[in-house]
């Protein structure tokens, strides 16, 4: 309602602007020149222009997302708030090229970004939703592809005129779409994986850990892109503090999905070459069930040093997360491995001990003894060039064969302090990391201990960068075995005659909603009762 | 297949029909999606939100047991470990090691042993006994500290109007 009538006013505006330029001016030419030098007009027209993208927004997304679910919606909303804040950054880098082509590439560049979030989120919903029509392939597909075209395209021209104009504002819109263009790889190997996955009857087992590695890869590319992209703007021109946040975070993550893929590796090749499988007996005094999946055990279940016992398959998930018993958090990479006698099941030791256990992810490495593989075996060292806009190289000869001594030394010279500049600038780059790493701690600290009044600043906090504010102290006891209010509710209970003990909900197979509903209104009214009462 | 999440859920859904908890409805939205989840949560008897019927929602991601679920009351709320929106900030709903701040142990964290149950219950004696020093809701922990009838008066307010009364 509020958008039809925002549509109406400026379409209005716009005509009354445009109809008394041409009521001055009589002809076209004259009229635009006016429209262009007054200022007011192009106010409208710039509104006019905003609304329009907005319009032309809502019209893809009933496209390609049809109703977007309330999370989505969120998350699109938070993401933009922190997006216009780093573009009015930029903006204050790139101040001399501010002109309305800069504002209209800024905002084209939003308006694809907000569309690559919304994909992202829409492929991760994948998992959780149980139907999956083909429109929901077809519209996925069609705006992935279309997303990335338009990604290459926006690469592909800011480093033509990257190399024929010298380094300009081009140089952002290269690294955002190159970034944009990652994520895109990113969402379409997620795609892959959820539709390969929901193929399957059975659950497929290695799907975590080849996300696990995208995860590791994908973040990898953009900490390079990142570190290169900051490198460059701070020789050319100053500290690119839009770039911080987003660069923080990812590199948070790069190291989160490092940690995960090495403490991983390490705790799964534990299981499968030190932790013994857990004998009929032993199931059967842990009721059989494992607590992670709750169902049943029946073989390939694995037995931890501290006695506990689960699925060697949803302990291999679990360990992606944490290294450690959800039983009872016993950290299993540093505790001591069972001692082959010491184990209260020897006779089944003695069998199958030192193969991998029975059901090993077949997408990942066989578990080696030794030590843990080196995280990245083939990777090149960072290349400067990684931001896709490589500097024109350098005229270089044909052959160093036919070079003289003399030539060879000079070349030597220049590749040598070729060397040394690099190797200055890295320095740089780190004491710069270090730098941004301090500040954004410093930052989050500073937010933790504002005070947060909400209603007011409640949008406000959620823009705060990290989860710092999500995570604040709270120490609420929990006590999994005892109620802490059973007794109270009892003594509730006991003495009205009413009878506020809820009625218990006995089928599972009714429909929920009905059940929950009926069961509130009759909870409600029995409480208004019981309120009107003591009143 | 999500399958194991998918499979979970259910069970404990059904464990959760066949033998509620005092005071505690919960169940998914609908048939459907089985990954976002309804609960009402009534006042613990003597505390100063003793008789409101507190309605939460619940988000389960792809991976549970293995990553929390998010809780989120959907009625005005005010306490000390309740964001303003109605998120809910206790311990059990945080992983280990998504504190950078390192105030908690990893003994009160989520991990799959834990259960939508156990998170009702929790939240439960959170609304019983808040902890002050917990950052959601800054004022509400101050009150609750240093002007309790002020704070009892506001909770009073927010029972009835879970009710459908309106305020004393
Ligand atoms: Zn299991
Ligand atoms: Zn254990």
């Amino acid at each position: 309602m509020k958008a039809i009538l925002a549509t109406v006013i400026s379409l209005a505006l716009t005509t009354v602007v445009i109809g008394n330029a041409y009521y001055q001016k009589k002809q076209f030419y004259p009229s635009i020149v006016y429209l262009t030098n007054s200022n007011p007009s192009m106010a409208v027209m710039y509104l006019q222009a905003f609304i329009l993208v907005l319009l032309v927004g809502k019209l893809l997304r009933k496209i390609f997302f049809g109703q977007l679910r309330p999370a989505e919606f969120e998350h699109l909303i938070e993401r933009s708030w922190y997006a216009i804040t780093e573009t009015c950054l930029a903006f204050t880098v790139f101040r001399d090229d501010f002109n309305p082509k800069f504002i209209a590439l800024f905002t084209l560049l939003l308006f694809l970004k907000a569309f690559h979030w919304l994909a992202e989120d829409r492929v991760d919903y994948m998992e959780r939703s149980p139907v999956i029509g083909w429109l929901f392939h077809v519209r996925i597909l069609s705006l992935l592809m279309l997303l990335a075209y338009a990604d290459s395209y926006f690469i592909f021209h800011a480093y033509q005129v990257t190399a024929s104009k010298g380094p300009s504002v081009q140089l952002v819109f290269g690294f955002e779409y190159s970034i944009l263009i990652i994520m895109i790889a990113n969402i379409l190997i997620k795609y892959a994986l959820h539709a390969i996955d929901s193929r399957w009857e059975t659950p497929w087992e290695s799907k975590a850990a080849v996300l696990l590695y995208t995860e590791l890869a994908i973040n990898f590319l953009k900490v390079l892109l990142y570190i290169g992209f900051v490198a460059v703007m701070v020789r050319i021109y100053t500290l690119p503090l839009f770039a911080f946040r987003p660069m923080y975070e990812t590199m948070r993550s790069f190291k989160k999905a490092y940690n995960d893929v090495v403490l991983s590796r390490r705790a799964i090749r534990n299981m499968n070459t030190l932790y013994p499988d857990a004998t009929a007996a032993e199931l059967a005094a842990a009721d059989n069930e494992c607590i992670i999946c709750r169902e049943e055990m029946h073989s390939g279940a694995k037995k931890l040093p501290c006695n506990h016992i689960f699925h060697a398959a949803c302990l291999r998930l679990w360990f992606q997360r944490q290294q450690t018993c959800p039983t009872c958090r016993l950290n299993v990479l540093r505790a001591p491995a069972p001692s082959p006698d010491a184990g209260p099941a020897p006779a089944q030791r003695a069998n199958p001990a030192p193969a991998p256990g029975p059901g090993a992810v077949p997408g990942q490495a066989p578990p080696q003894a030794g030590a843990v593989p080196p995280p990245f075996p083939n990777m090149p060292p960072p290349p400067m060039m990684s931001w896709g806009i490589p500097p024109p190289p350098p005229p270089r000869p044909a052959s160093l064969a036919t070079l003289t001594t003399a030539e060879l030394q000079r070349m030597e010279g220049t590749e040598r302090r070729n060397i040394e500049a690099r190797l200055q600038l890295l320095r740089e780059i780190q004491a710069m990391l270090d730098a941004s790493v301090l500040l954004m701690q410093q930052y989050s600290a500073v937010v933790t201990n504002l005070p947060q009044n909400q209603s007011t600043v409640a949008t406000q906090t959620d823009a705060v960068p990290i989860e710092t504010v999500e995570t604040p102290k709270v120490k609420v006891k929990v006590e999994p075995d005892v109620v802490p209010t059973t007794s109270s509710h009892q003594s509730l209970s006991a003495p009205s005659t009413s009878g506020v003990k809820l009625p218990p909900v006995d089928t599972p197979e009714l429909s929920s909603r009905d059940k929950t509903d009926t069961d509130a209104e009759e909870l409600r009214r029995r409480r208004l009762q019981k309120f009107t009462m003591d009143k | 297949m999500a399958g194991s999440a998918l499979r979970r859920l259910m069970a404990e859904y059904k464990q959760l029909t066949l033998n509620p908890p005092e005071g505690i409805i919960a169940g998914p939205v609908n048939e459907e999606n089985f990954f976002e989840w309804e609960a009402l949560i009534t006042g613990p008897e003597g505390t100063c939100f003793e008789g409101g019927i507190f309605p939460a929602k619940l988000i389960f991601p792809p991976d549970y047991p293995l990553s929390p679920p998010k809780m989120q009351f959907i009625c005005e709320m005010f306490h000390p470990n309740i964001y303003a929106d109605g998120r809910v900030c206790i311990s059990i709903l945080h992983a280990p090691g998504d504190d950078p701040m390192g105030y908690e142990s990893s003994a009160e964290r989520w991990s799959p042993v834990q259960s939508v149950e156990k998170i009702l219950l929790s939240v439960v004696s959170m609304l019983a006994e808040p902890n002050d020093e917990s950052g959601a809701n800054v004022d509400a922990a101050k009150m609750w500290r240093e002007d309790r009838e002020q704070f009892n008066k506001i909770a009073e307010r927010l029972v009835r109007n879970t009710l459908g009364l309106p305020p004393p």
